[in-house]
């Protein structure tokens, strides 16, 4: 493979608030190839989606801002350097987004249609017409019957999963090279989840966009992603390929999100399986290693140093943990493959 | 949409004729007689006369069902006032003035407040934020009777741009219309403020963004007629509040309207006149409501598809 089309170096983002600096995201970096799709997980305010929206320079600025790092579209773009300007033309054209809430993010007050049509002809100085035209293949190509009439009607004319359906489709419009996808199914139900992912899976497989997709859930990953990333009070605490993930992952973070995921073979009667604990403050993160308060592994060191990343199995595949260092006693990994939990 | 149409239409003449009963009960709880002073100079034989001519010696209810009877006929009765000028004369002759004065005061009040606030908005917590919302405060705490005599004397007296009163040319319009635009800038600009901040941080507005629109884009096809929906809500009643409430400045510009009609027939008893102004303005504020109603169906296709099309 070439240049990877996106690379994220060190990004550290914070939101300036009254009461001080909430640090949301402390240090991430990773790289995205062309035609890749990348998922980020983990727990709510763990700074997945602010990372995403950074990518894009979406996030309100301010309280919002850019404090290091670089983030290398396409080679040569340095996106954090971008002027509000430039950012415009990169929007829409060669990065599109999809949100959580398709209820939402449509403008009520317009035809879809015409919110499809709209960065089209932005972009590229296309007749009102043409543009349509366009539109109606777009809604085609998500799956959407009876396109010709449906670029007339209203968002509330829609249901969740069509109109999460126009959302792929908007930010598809310009054939973007970055297809960001905010927890795309969060806010849709079961049956039309697998609807959606099988969208986003056909389009990657027709047009090779490359995706991040965001997601706390972990089925969606596993039917989707090549490659994982998992972050961690605002920072990556394992990256690696989707198998190194499920079968080989070495931290207890990653281990506590795997056996969360509720199976139906499970006992009934047995609670479900949980992290004990919430995410530490980001207004003050710790010194040492974010995770060592919940973390049933934790040593003396995991509270005054933060762990590197260290190489697991491969070259791509890292953790963030002490556990890894030589000197560290042995655990043995408790997660079993696909999720369940092989001891308590 | 019709048969809506036709039951709001409905309810429209039972309000009407609910206001109608009310005042015209109420009205004869004031105290006093509408013939005013000269009442002390007529003999008991006069007055019963004069009370006999305008059936004020009949019952109560006796006098309700004539009036009633009238009414549906499209006659308000004659002014105790002016006994030879019947109510609807008067409407016809003085409503035309303070219509247009309040119409005009409307479109001030609706281009300056929408524009105050939509600046407001988009300078949100910076100097022209803070200098568009001093306006607007000054604008809703000092009432209309201080600042029409001060636009008065000041532009029109003292450093005599426009004339400082009377009801001629179109030079005259302004400075009233202007004085009663104020409260109502003041209300819009503030509600439409607050309605721009609110769509601003809608999800459909990052949607926008992330397609790569401009911001002048984004305000113009996204912002703005969301923003708007809100502030035509009360665009009615405002309405309603800035035709009819032309009253104290009427009075300051010298303007030949209906607002210092109203005042006079009240300190007079003139029970006609009382009943047939508050009908009047009544069927005005209804149909305000209703065309406010239609209105917001049309900006916002919810509404419009939601009633069926």
């Amino acid at each position: 493979m070439s240049a990877p089309l996106l690379e994220v170096n060190n990004l550290k983002v914070s939101f300036k608030m009254f009461a001080g600096e909430v640090q949301a995201v402390r240090g991430v970096s990773f790289t995205l190839d062309k035609g890749e799709v990348l998922a980020i997980v983990g727990e709510s305010g763990c700074g997945k989606s602010v990372t995403a929206q950074t990518i894009m320079r979406l996030t309100p600025t301010p309280p919002s801002f850019i404090k290091d790092g670089s983030i290398i579209f396409d080679g040569k773009t340095d996106v954090t350097k971008l002027s509000e300007k430039q950012m415009m033309k990169i929007r829409g054209q060669e990065m599109g987004m999809i949100f959580q809430d398709p209820m939402t993010s449509l403008n009520p007050t317009m035809t879809v249609g015409a919110q499809i049509a709209e960065g089209i002809r932005k972009h590229e100085k296309l007749s009102k017409s043409a543009a349509m035209r366009r539109a109606v293949e777009l809604l085609t190509l998500v799956g959407i019957s009876n396109p010709g009439e449906r670029i007339n009607q209203y968002p509330h004319e829609m249901s969740g999963g069509m109109r999460q359906r126009v959302m792929i489709a908007i930010a598809l419009a310009c054939h973007p090279k970055l297809l960001i996808a905010d927890e795309p199914t969060t806010a849709l139900d079961v049956t039309i989840q697998a609807q959606i992912m099988d969208v986003m899976r056909d389009i990657q497989e027709k047009t090779g966009t490359a995706i991040i997709l965001i997601t706390h859930d972990l089925g969606v990953v596993a039917e989707m992603a090549q490659r994982v990333i998992v972050m961690y009070a605002g920072k990556v605490v394992e990256q690696g390929d989707l198998n190194d993930i499920f079968y080989k992952s070495q931290h207890p973070y990653t281990w506590g999100l795997l056996s969360s995921v509720p199976r139906l073979d499970s006992d009934k009667k047995a609670a479900l399986a949980s992290i004990p604990g919430t995410p530490p403050d980001l207004f003050a993160p710790p010194k040492g290693c974010a995770f060592a308060a919940r973390c049933p592994y934790a040593m003396k060191i995991c509270q005054e140093q933060d762990p590197e990343h260290l190489p697991v199995s491969g070259p791509t595949h890292t953790a963030a943990c002490w556990l890894m260092h030589p000197d560290a006693p042995k655990v043995e990994r408790p997660v079993a493959a696909g999720g369940g939990v092989t001891h308590v | 949409m019709l048969k809506y149409t036709l039951r709001r239409f409905f309810y429209m003449l039972v309000t009407l004729w609910v206001i109608i009963t009310l005042t015209f009960f109420l009205m004869k709880l004031l105290p006093g007689n509408p013939f005013g002073e000269s009442a002390a100079k007529l003999t008991p034989e006069n007055l019963q006369i004069l009370r006999e001519q305008y059936g004020l010696d009949k019952p109560v209810w006796q006098q309700y069902l004539k009036y009633m009877g009238n009414v549906l006929q499209g006659d308000l009765g004659i002014s105790y006032q002016y006994p030879t000028r019947s109510v609807v004369s008067v409407i016809q002759h003085s409503f035309k003035a303070s219509l247009e004065l309040g119409l005009e005061s409307l479109i001030f009040a609706i281009v300056i407040g929408l524009a105050l606030g939509t600046y407001a908005a988009l300078r949100h917590n910076k100097a022209g934020d803070y200098t568009a919302m001093l306006i607007a405060i000054v604008g809703i705490s000092v009432p209309s009777f201080v600042i029409g005599p001060l636009l008065s004397y000041f532009v029109g007296v003292k450093w005599g741009i426009l004339p400082p009163g009377l009801w001629t040319g179109p030079e005259h319009r302004v400075l009233p219309a202007l004085a009663l635009s104020f409260g109502t800038i003041a209300i819009l600009a503030r509600m439409m403020r607050a309605s721009m901040l609110d769509v601003a941080n809608q999800d459909y507005i990052k949607t926008a963004k992330s397609k790569g629109l401009t911001s002048g884009a984004i305000i113009n096809s996204h912002m703005l007629r969301n923003a708007i929906l809100p502030v035509i809500t009360i665009l009615g009643p405002i309405a309603v509040n800035v035709v009819t409430g032309t009253l104290v400045v009427e009075i300051i510009f010298a303007v030949p309207g209906l607002g210092s009609q109203f005042v006079s027939s009240i300190v007079s008893n003139d029970y006609t006149m009382i009943t047939g102004l508050t009908l009047f303005y009544a069927a005005i504020l209804i149909i305000v409501l209703f065309i406010t109603d239609i209105a917001y169906g049309l900006v916002d296709p919810r509404i419009r598809l939601g009633k069926g099309r």
